[in-house]
């Protein structure tokens, strides 16, 4: 596979402020890439750097192995589609999807073929000679796509671009963006802030913080293997349960949880070592095991039971099973694969 | 009469009343005028009959009367070439200072806040002003045209056939570039940045985006600017009161000012009533054109 987009050691900074710090990153040709991250941590910002509508302060960007640090952006080949949309609303959705074909003069049974193409792959047939305000929200999702599919660019970036959506549509057109990168065979960099979007449709995820990459793997190596306490916690929901423990002998932790239960983990740590224990509320199964705990609440949505501990701190746990009502206790075991200890100087994984 | 309170505080009468009052101030202050000059227009008219209305209806003698003269023909053309040159310059530099100052740079609200100087000030204080800027022996534009050594001699810019009416342009043009400003940076501002960040990720250079984005989506401004221009430019009189009174003989004369000199320094009032009554046509043409472009903006 070919390099498609790399970043290395890209700075960035807002007078004082450092927004991207030393950011390094691969993105392979046809790769989907996700960005995310909580609101702020500079997702936007790297975007707009690979776009070229951010000068970088110092590092380099090259794009198709070229060196494009100091190139416009309409000098890159990259389409873009905002979480604003940002449709030209002067324009027809014809003349929004023909406007990069026209500033190229092709010739109008070019542009009216891709028109057609356009608009059968996004279902904006019977929309064409509408205006922008004429629109909803999702045709208008569809205008913003097709026109930078049209282009048939280098790569595709995506600022939140479902974020505009009802709930249900966001869901729908996930795999619809999805599905229309695996039919271009294009490369994409996608911006969010909802990790179940960058799980479901990534190929990688990179996962952001105040402008420093925390951590770049497939969503469920992130998911299984979080190399700090900052990325097992975004990812996963409901978010992974955090509780200070000692490390013992013999492989196992001690919790600082009423009775002071104790967990086999996979790994070794030196005994003594204070440590934060993590674990998924979905790994937490109810039936005989070492945590007996007292129940605080319990939430049911049908499908899944969310139960939580009167403890502090207070432990999440989610269950396929119907969890009855009136129980006082809940006893639990885990699997000692699904046992992760964070150090508590650094947050950094300490079992892989 | 508590049943009249009511309707008064509650109902249509308090409405009806606020219209009413606007209807008359209209029919007060706009239409009596409008018609009476009209009127007046196929009258003959001086200054024994002024007060009385039974005057002698004339048909269009004022009219071939006015038309005919020989300064017709002069004073028209002063008039275009005034309309004309005013709006096109206005409307270029304030829209090249409107686009300068959406620019982020130290101090631009500051000298945003200096070029509203000649919008606060009255056209016969800035007529007061550049009559001393351009006065022929002692004027400053002279005094520094000649130190730079731009100029060898004098030029005599209010006197001189050639150059009265341009001077009287030049300062009708620095009156209205703040207005032309204002009004396109309201427009300008109005378009939002991802729309130009979208244009130039489509492969737009700045010149492109100029004339795909930004000149189309002025456009009810632009509209706005030009009819507003027009008309305001048609209503200048200060200027030329100020600066030439029209002369010499007619070379700066335009309609309004001549309209005025007709009918109020040589007491032909039928015939000058003939010129406010042309002026008011095209000025209404105008204005329709305005309100279709702002009805446009209504839409968009
Ligand atoms: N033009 C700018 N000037 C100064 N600070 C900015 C600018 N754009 C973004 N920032 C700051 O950079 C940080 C990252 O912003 P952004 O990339 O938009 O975050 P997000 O991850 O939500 O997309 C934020 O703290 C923001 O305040
Ligand atoms: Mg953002």
């Amino acid at each position: 596979m070919t390099r498609q987009i790399e970043l290395s050691n890209v700075q960035k900074y807002y007078g004082a402020y450092h927004a991207l710090r030393s950011i390094s990153l691969d993105i392979d040709e046809g790769e989907f890439v996700a960005l995310v991250g909580p609101s702020g941590c500079g997702k936007s910002t790297l975007l707009r750097t690979i776009a070229g509508l951010e000068g970088i302060s110092s590092g380099d960007l090259h794009i198709a192995g070229e060196r494009v640090n100091d190139r416009a952006p309409r000098e890159r080949d990259l389409a873009m589609v905002f979480q604003s949309y940002a449709l030209y609303p002067h324009m027809t959705v014809r003349r929004n999807l023909t406007y990069s074909l026209r500033l190229q003069r092709r010739s109008r049974a070019e542009q009216a073929k891709a028109v057609e193409e356009i608009a059968r792959i996004t279902g904006l047939e019977g929309l064409l000679d509408r205006y922008p305000r004429e629109l909803s929200g999702g045709q208008r999702q569809r205008v913003a796509m097709g026109r930078a599919i049209i282009r048939e660019p280098k790569a595709f970036l995506f600022d939140e671009p479902l974020s505009n959506l009802d709930a249900a549509l966001r869901v729908h057109m996930r795999s619809e963006v999805r599905q229309l990168h695996n039919r271009l065979g294009a490369t994409s960099v996608y911006v969010t802030h909802d990790q179940i979007e960058a799980m479901t449709m990534a190929d990688k995820v990179v996962v952001m913080r105040t402008g420093v990459i925390e951590q770049v793997g497939a969503p469920l190596d992130l998911y299984d293997r979080p190399a700090n306490r900052f990325v097992a916690g975004f990812i996963g929901s409901p978010a992974m349960n955090f509780v200070p423990g000692i490390v013992q002998d013999g492989g196992t932790v001690a919790l600082d949880l009423p009775g002071r239960p104790v967990l086999r983990f996979n790994g070794h740590r030196p005994a003594g070592e204070p440590v934060t224990v993590g674990l998924r509320p979905e790994h937490l199964e109810l039936g005989d095991g070492p945590l007996t705990l007292p129940v605080g609440f319990v939430e049911r949505t049908g499908s899944t039971s969310y139960v939580l501990t009167a403890t502090d701190p207070e432990l999440m746990i989610s269950t396929p099973a119907r969890f009855p009502d009136g129980r006082a206790e809940v006893t639990l075991s885990i699997d000692p694969a699904n046992v992760h200890l964070f150090s508590d100087d650094t947050g950094a994984a300490l079992l892989h | 009469m508590l049943r009249f309170r009511n309707t008064f505080t509650d109902g249509v009468g308090f409405d009806t009343v606020l219209v009413m009052l606007a209807l008359g101030y209209l029919v007060v202050f706009s239409a009596y005028p409008l018609v009476y000059n009209i009127i007046m227009s196929f009258q003959e008219v001086d200054l024994f009959s002024l007060a009385s209305f039974d005057r002698p209806f004339v048909g269009l003698d004022n009219y071939r009367d006015v038309l005919g003269r020989p300064e017709a023909w002069t004073i028209f053309l002063n008039t275009v070439k005034f309309v004309g040159i005013s709006v096109a310059a206005q409307l270029t530099i304030g829209f090249g200072l409107a686009m300068f100052f959406q620019l982020d740079f130290p101090g631009n609200s500051w000298l945003r806040g200096l070029f509203l100087a000649g919008w606060i000030m009255p056209a016969l204080v800035v007529g007061a002003v550049w009559s001393w800027i351009l006065a022929g022996d002692f004027g400053v534009l002279n005094h520094a045209l000649l130190s730079l050594g731009l100029t060898s001699e004098r030029i005599f810019w209010l006197s001189d056939p050639d150059m009265a009416l341009y001077s009287v342009i030049i300062a009708n043009i620095w009156l209205g570039v703040p207005f032309n400003m204002i009004l396109l940076s309201v427009g300008l501002a109005g378009i939002p940045e991802d729309i130009y960040e979208a244009a130039e990720m489509d492969g737009a250079t700045r010149v492109q985006r100029f004339f795909t984005i930004t000149l189309p989506m002025m456009r009810a401004q632009l509209g706005a600017v030009i009819s507003l221009g027009t008309i305001f430019t048609l209503q200048q009189f200060d200027l030329f009161a100020a600066l030439t009174q029209g002369g010499p003989s007619n070379a700066s004369n335009v309609f309004q000012y001549w309209s005025w000199q007709l009918s109020f320094q040589y007491y032909e009032i039928g015939v000058g009533s003939v010129i406010s009554v042309l002026m008011i046509l095209f000025v209404i043409l105008v204005a329709a054109i305005y309100v279709r472009s702002t009805r446009a903006e209504h839409v968009a």
